[in-house]
């Protein structure tokens, strides 16, 4: 299973979540699967979406996905000890781990070697770590929303590869607006 | 920690509801003000690019934030700022103890004290300048500035305005 099968999988917990998603190649293949107004993409600052998705979860009652990568998780490794101490139950990190950088051609990151993102997130703090297969990953995420007392971080090992796709067409204030209006925030549009 | 009150009495003015910091001493009586007060958001983190993040998920969820810092931390951020903050039109305070200004005993932070609002500038984010008491009083609207032309925007505060606090 690579991550465009996996997201597809996913697409049935996804639609009543907030969603936070990953730069590059995971946005866009969010996007061409089903684009929905609750997804966030992500256009620029790679690392952040584990940090953007716990500053949501803080902010408001809906439940906050941060889908992430393996190569932007060891970009922004502080945040998982944020997490680790603040994340509310509220809040769900799940990390595609396909042991490549993917969005860049497929270079292996050290989670093909050996660092564990399983190991890292327990060491910084955070509790209900799973480590799971791309398979398992469904049932996984659903009992960590369904789990109304914990917040959980997920991390997804699959297969690298990616499909051909084209750049997410829309502009970065439709993202935020529409995101902000499904919340409840936004009244204009 | 007179100046300390006016700052955050100003800033919640303002409408800022929540806050992350990456200490600094500068800072101390800021955090301990905002550790105590039940009526805002406040949490360390342990690094500035990562508060940048955490805001701007603050922001879509209808906060309007703050990260307090050094200045080093703006050079720490300056993707996030440009490529998130900036790129979705976000509203955040920068509450920056702006090192390296006269008064600092530390040689090496002067290094990033002469380019800090070079770099601003460069990002075109809205400096407020605070040197003296007087100045402190700006913070709430431009504060509130931030939320209407939906920027970040920096309020500098200099060594020797936060050393009498």
């Amino acid at each position: 299973m690579n991550r465009f099968d996996l997201l597809n999988k996913l697409q049935n917990i996804f639609k009543d979540n907030l969603v936070i998603c990953n730069i590059g190649l995971p946005s866009q293949e969010l996007y061409k699967i089903n684009d929905q107004p609750n997804f966030f993409y992500m256009l620029g600052s790679m690392g952040l979406s584990s940090s953007i998705g716990l500053g949501l979860s803080l902010s408001q009652n809906k439940h906050v996905i941060s889908i992430d990568g393996d190569g932007s998780v060891l970009m922004n490794m502080n945040t998982l000890a944020t997490i680790g101490n603040r994340a509310p139950s509220n809040y769900t990190l799940l990390i595609i781990d396909n042991g490549s950088y993917g969005s860049t051609g497929d270079q292996r990151t050290f989670t093909d070697e050996d660092t564990s993102l399983k190991a890292v997130a327990i060491g910084a703090g955070c509790k209900n770590v799973v480590e799971c297969s791309g398979e398992e990953t469904v049932n996984e995420l659903s009992k960590a929303i369904d789990d109304q007392d914990h917040s959980y971080v997920i991390i997804s090992k699959i297969n690298s590869g990616n499909v051909k796709i084209d750049p997410i067409p829309l502009n970065p204030i439709t993202i935020r607006d529409r995101f902000r209006k499904f919340i409840g925030i936004v009244k204009y549009l | 920690m007179k100046i300390s009150k006016k700052i955050i009495a100003n800033l919640k003015e303002g409408g800022v509801d929540f806050y992350l910091s990456v200490p600094c001493k500068l800072l101390a009586n800021m955090i301990d003000i905002l550790e105590k007060d039940k009526d805002v958001y406040y949490s360390s983190v342990p690094r500035e690019e990562e508060g940048m993040g955490i805001c701007a998920g603050a922001y879509l969820g209808n906060k309007f934030p703050c990260i307090m810092m050094q200045n080093t931390g703006i050079g720490n951020s300056v993707n996030a700022i440009v490529s998130l903050l900036q790129l979705y039109q976000m509203p955040v305070v920068f509450l920056v103890s702006y090192r390296g200004t006269p008064g600092e005993p530390v040689g090496a932070q002067g290094g990033m004290a002469k380019i800090t609002e070079d770099i601003l500038q460069t990002l075109r984010i809205p400096m407020l300048h605070c040197s003296s008491e007087n100045d402190l009083e700006k913070i709430s609207t431009f504060s509130k500035h931030a939320k209407v032309i939906e920027s970040p925007v920096a309020i500098l505060c200099d060594f020797n305005l936060m050393k009498e606090d």
